[in-house]
């Protein structure tokens, strides 16, 4: 595990991921847990009065159904927003973080080169992400079971995959931005600004008849549209790891020749 | 084994590095020495391909450390001078950890230097104390018997068993044909082990002297207290003796080079207690630089 950076970095990572997976599942079986309920309300009838735009931007169309009601009660911000700051919290300390505190430098004067360095962190990113994904999944599926909420294994299987590549995006750009300066706050305000821009790009398109077109630039946009619990994966989802992987590649040459701080 | 050829590093509009020429031998340990912010972590930054040169070119072994940092990487034993290392981890993750990224560590070697410095491998980094942490990261640096160590600061925080192997791992490097670079701010830190010494002051290199020619230059304070009264025009008169003048039950004495002289002047005295100062560095410089 800890021969490499990449192993190190998992190893460092493993008990906040612990608490998030916790964080996670507790979010999805609290809604499975009102689901019920929910459903001898008569919601459908109550969301009629909502103005249409409305119900379109909150993702609530669709009450009637386990799928339906995950998809906006817990996918149209809370899950979206915890995968976020996990991906931005990651890449910010991954490389920015640890040089900060002074723990860089003693990896960089091994004969490894910086860029193996960057590329092990931003696949320790993309694994802690995902696990949190994977923990994601399965608290879908046992919540859905338990409150016969009837979300199938690969429509959950879809959401998570789309939300994990959300996490990871903003993440990368997180850590990419932290490999370029050095500077953890740096690092989470690109990775931050650019989930806040996101999101109100997705939001205002959704609202705003002139911004409808450009949505689809929006991460947000490109994970949770039509659902994200779903039947299959939007061919837009394959722009939230391309993005990462531009992020990270340009970045490297900078991390390779920049001064590193000594902490 | 270690060149500098004008070299320089400015940060902003703040010159760290201004044009350092140094050349350091094989078999050879080279203080150098400086007060606080005079560049000397700045030079072993740019030693280590940390920092890039604003100018100028730095070579370890034949490599260089813009061009070939990895080959400077391999040859080089790093000890930074503010230590952090991973709390999270044991000392013996820690170093397995650098030992796999290193690549050819021999488990022996490392397993000797733990004993030597009476490690403890077990326990977790975040709960070691200063010196202990002090002693992971010599271990780290020395493990893989490189031919060139550089040290930034090390004796900070060691108590002085600790600091007397320390000091004999730095022998053994240069006997064995390699080269100890070594910084510091006192004096007596390097003097003791050193065999070239070098002076830097904001930036720029002052100057370069054996550190015996830099004892035999330096000045100290010193303090006897004796049992009858000390003879201040004796002690004037005396080889290396600066000045003279009484003080709290004794006598205040400045020298310059050995003390041989003067405690053979003053043994009949019967001195009670002598109080050394550390040396005054700047004047030590300050003496140098209006030299060279």
């Amino acid at each position: 595990m800890l021969r490499t950076t990449l192993g190190r970095s998992l190893y460092g990572m493993r008990r906040g991921l612990v608490g998030w997976g916790i964080g996670v599942a507790v979010c999805v079986w609290v809604m499975a847990a009102i689901w019920p309920s929910m459903q001898s309300m008569d919601i459908d009838a109550l969301l009629a009065q909502y103005p249409e735009p409305l119900k379109e931007a909150f993702n609530v169309a669709d009450y009637g159904t386990g799928t339906g009601f995950l998809n906006g009660e817990l996918f149209s911000i809370v899950i979206p927003a915890i995968f976020a700051v996990y991906g931005i919290g990651r890449g910010a300390r991954l490389v920015a973080g640890e040089e900060q505190d002074g723990l860089l430098e003693l990896v960089v004067v091994t004969p490894t080169s910086r860029t193996s360095v960057l590329l092990q962190k931003a696949a320790a990113l993309a694994v802690g992400v995902a696990v949190l994904g994977a923990v994601l999944w399965a608290s879908i599926l046992v919540g859905s079971a338990l409150a016969g909420m009837d979300v199938g294994v690969i429509p959950a299987a879809r959401a998570a995959v789309l939300v994990t590549l959300l996490g990871i995006e903003f993440g990368a750009v997180a850590l990419a931005v932290g490999a370029a300066t050095g500077r953890r706050s740096a690092a989470v305000a690109a990775g931050g600004g650019l989930a806040v821009a996101a999101y109100l790009l997705y939001l205002v398109g959704q609202l705003v008849e002139g911004v409808r077109p450009y949505r689809w630039l929006s991460p947000v946009y490109q994970a949770i549209v039509d659902g994200p619990i779903g039947p299959s994966l939007p061919e837009l989802a394959a722009l939230m790891p391309l993005v990462a992987i531009a992020a990270v590649a340009a970045a490297a040459p900078v991390f390779d020749r920049r001064d590193l701080s000594g902490g | 084994m270690i060149r500098t050829v004008g070299l320089s590093k400015r940060f902003g509009d703040t010159v760290a590095l201004d044009h350092l020429d140094l050349e350091v031998g094989p078999g050879c340990i080279f203080g150098f020495l400086g007060p606080n912010g005079a560049g000397k972590s700045t030079t072993i930054r740019l030693l280590l391909g940390l920092l890039r040169p604003t100018s100028g070119r730095a070579e370890v072994l034949g490599h260089d450390v813009v061009r070939d940092r990895r080959q400077v990487h391999r040859v080089v034993g790093y000890l930074p001078g503010d230590v952090s290392i991973d709390p999270d981890l044991t000392a013996r993750q820690y170093l397995d950890h650098l030992s796999a990224l290193r690549g050819g560590v021999d488990p022996q070697a490392r397993d000797e230097l733990v004993e030597r410095f009476d490690l403890d491998l077990g326990r977790r980094i975040g709960t070691l104390s200063h010196g202990n942490r002090q002693k992971v990261a010599i271990v780290q640096a020395c493990m893989h018997r490189p031919q060139v160590l550089v040290l930034d600061e090390p004796t900070q925080g060691l108590d002085p068993l600790v600091q007397r192997t320390f000091l004999d791992l730095l022998r053994e490097t240069r006997d064995r044909g390699g080269t100890v670079f070594l910084s510091s701010h006192v004096l007596s830190e390097v003097e003791d082990v050193a065999d070239v010494v070098a002076v830097v002051r904001g930036g720029r290199l002052v100057a370069t002297t054996s550190v015996a020619e830099l004892t035999d230059r330096t000045r100290r304070r010193v303090v006897l207290t004796t049992h009858s009264p000390a003879d201040l025009d004796a002690l004037r008169a005396t080889e290396g003796v600066i000045s003279a003048a009484p003080s709290d039950g004794g006598v205040e004495v400045v020298v310059e080079g050995s003390m041989a002289a003067l405690f053979q002047l003053a043994a009949p005295w019967g001195v009670d207690r002598v109080v050394a100062d550390e040396v005054d560095l700047a004047g030590v410089f300050l003496h140098l630089y209006e030299d060279h």
